[in-house]
């Protein structure tokens, strides 16, 4: 068994007037292998993501449980210490690339600011640092990149601008919800090798996926969700080859139709 | 880009015109006669003969096109004819009054960027609080007041009541304040709620959502992620405003006796001063569509995909 680096524990998110999102769900998350999370719409997927990156505001929603990471409880830290980890020990790459940068800014300024959020370091470094990275995830013209606005560039490069982010800052753990599904076939297949190369830095990965196909080619573990709650568990062969239960049994034969009809 | 301004140019000059027209027009299917009311103004006892004397000499005899070409040749060359009230160059006149009405939209636009930018970006971040709510009637009361009410209501107050301020005067700065707060409270109230509604429709964009999963501190993402992308429609918003506000001093003016533009064209409606109105109409026209323009411009640069999208800038 790897090194757990994040642990969720029964963790309950309920809106406000008691509605409940997510009921009791704990996993971890381990060094240098990758989470699948795969349920239908609405079964709180989003959610758990958006607990872990503590993007749920406390006015809107109920959280307890524990998301254990380095050993501390971070629904118990101060937002001063939570700053320290979000973006950089856990980072996320967002669904859809096309929205998820600022439209006014350089692509160059989003990079260079996030860098210097977290690290002490001059404009200049920032810059060379961000160029550095985009060449990394086999972006050409990494410095024109970084002159370019959000909108001249296409979804999958933004795609891998965003995973080059997440990188940039060695995280211990990367959150990846539905992060290939608003790629065209090609693009998505070139994206799943990037995570591959990820979960091949000791980085433990959480993908968020209603595509099996997605999950069976890079998770290691998986989940399976459905209104809020896990209902099955275990290594991808465990899912995939032996699977007890009927739902899980659903989503694999609505996957193999979808296979046969295209 | 520079095709774009040639573009709104030529526009501009076709609405100049239009307008310049109909006021000819208005002025003179209306039923009182200027060289009438000239007369009896300067003269106690004016004989049919005067009267039609000087409306040969004004051209009011001629076709109404052939005046308007006149004046039109005339204006284009700076020269708007003579007040027939002061009987001096309308044009110098006019350059006369003017720094009294840029002092006051000045102030008052300063008051307006200021105010709309702490309270409108205060408003979003705290959202449904006291405060919030507070401005909420407030601002409905700011856009619903009538300026000239508004104006007596600060003259009586801080004049009147506190003896704050002078009730009437000209020349420094403090006289300067009523007028300015009355002309600048409608469009800040009406700002602050763009602004606020402007700022919570980002709050929700991914890209602030992403801002936060990077790690960015709060403060920042108020002002560079969501304030940032707030303010484009709100420079539209102004360039029109600015024009609205150089012509509606006409009623602030005249409430505080400021000598300005606004008071001016008052008077000249009143006095049926023909050249003066004309003149007036002209110079607002072009000032109003010139700052729409400039505000236009302004938000194409701030806007990259704009400016691309519109491909022929
Ligand atoms: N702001 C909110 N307030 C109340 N309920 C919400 C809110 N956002 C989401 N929900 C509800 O929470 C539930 C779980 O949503 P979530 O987005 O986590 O689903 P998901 O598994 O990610 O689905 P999908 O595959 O469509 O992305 C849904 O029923 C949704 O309607
Ligand atoms: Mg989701």
């Amino acid at each position: 068994m790897s090194k757990k680096i994040l642990e969720v524990e029964n963790l309950r998110i309920n809106v406000l007037d008691g509605t409940p999102l997510v009921k009791g769900v704990s996993f971890r998350v381990c060094k240098g292998r990758v989470l699948g999370i795969i349920g239908e719409s609405g079964s709180g997927k989003t959610m758990t993501c958006k607990a872990i990156m503590q993007l749920l505001s406390k006015k809107n929603f109920d959280i307890s449980g524990k998301i254990e990471f380095k050993n501390r409880n971070m629904l118990d830290m101060k937002e001063k210490e939570i700053n320290k980890i979000i973006g950089k020990d856990i980072s996320m790459i967002m669904q859809n690339p096309m929205t998820a940068f600022n439209p006014m800014f350089k692509i160059g300024n989003q990079i260079i600011e996030t860098l210097m959020t977290h690290s002490n370091i001059t404009k200049k470094d920032a810059y060379d640092i961000g160029v550095k990275e985009l060449e990394k995830m086999n972006l050409d013209r990494a410095h024109e990149i970084m002159n370019s606005y959000p909108y001249s560039l296409s979804g999958g490069m933004l795609q891998r601008i965003m995973i080059a982010i997440s990188l940039m800052l060695t995280p211990s753990v990367i959150i990846a919800d539905e992060a290939t599904t608003a790629l065209d076939v090609k693009t998505q297949s070139l994206i799943l090798s990037e995570f591959e190369r990820i979960r091949d830095n000791d980085i433990g990965l959480i993908v968020v996926s209603h595509d099996f196909g997605v999950i069976a080619r890079i998770a290691d573990d998986v989940i399976v969700m459905k209104d809020g709650e896990i209902i099955e568990n275990g290594t991808v062969y465990d899912i995939f080859d032996n699977t007890k239960d009927d739902y899980t049994k659903e989503l694999l034969s609505a996957r193999l139709l979808r296979k046969e009809v295209s | 880009m520079t095709k774009y301004i040639k573009k709104r140019l030529i526009g501009l000059i076709v609405v100049l015109i239009g307008i310049t027209f109909l006021s000819f027009i208005m002025s003179n299917i209306s039923p009182v006669d200027p060289a009438e009311a000239f007369m009896r103004r300067n003269a106690q006892t004016a004989t049919e003969e005067q009267i039609e004397n000087l409306r040969e000499e004004m051209g009011l005899n001629l076709p109404i096109h052939t005046q308007y070409l006149r004046w039109l040749t005339n204006a284009m060359q700076g020269d708007f004819g003579k007040s027939l009230v002061s009987n001096k160059p309308v044009m110098e006149e006019i350059l006369s009054k003017f720094p009294a009405t840029l002092t006051i939209v000045g102030m008052a636009l300063i008051i307006i960027v200021v105010l709309t930018i702490i309270i409108g970006v205060l408003c979003a971040s705290h959202k449904d609080s006291l405060f919030d709510n507070l401005t909420k009637v407030v601002t409905i009361l700011g856009v619903s007041i009538p300026n000239f009410w508004l104006g007596f209501m600060l003259l009586f107050l801080f004049a009147v009541s506190f003896k704050l301020v002078p009730v009437v005067g000209y020349g420094s700065i403090k006289n300067a304040i009523l007028p300015s707060i009355t002309l600048a409270i409608a469009t800040s109230s009406s700002s602050i709620r763009l602004l606020r509604s402007n700022m919570l429709e980002n709050q929700n964009k991914d890209f602030v959502t992403y801002a936060k999963a990077r790690g960015i501190p709060k403060k920042k993402i108020i002002w560079k992620h969501i304030f940032k992308n707030a303010v484009p429609p709100m420079i539209t918003l102004f360039g029109q405003t600015i024009g609205y506000m150089i012509a509606g001093t006409a009623i602030v003016e005249s409430v505080f006796s400021w000598p300005g533009i606004g008071s001016y064209a008052v008077n000249a409606i009143f006095a049926r001063d023909l050249p003066v109105i004309n003149a007036y109409v002209l110079i607002m026209a072009f000032i109003f569509v010139i700052c729409n323009l400039l505000a236009d411009i302004l938000n194409a640069a701030l806007n990259p995909q704009m400016l691309r999208e519109s491909g022929d800038l």
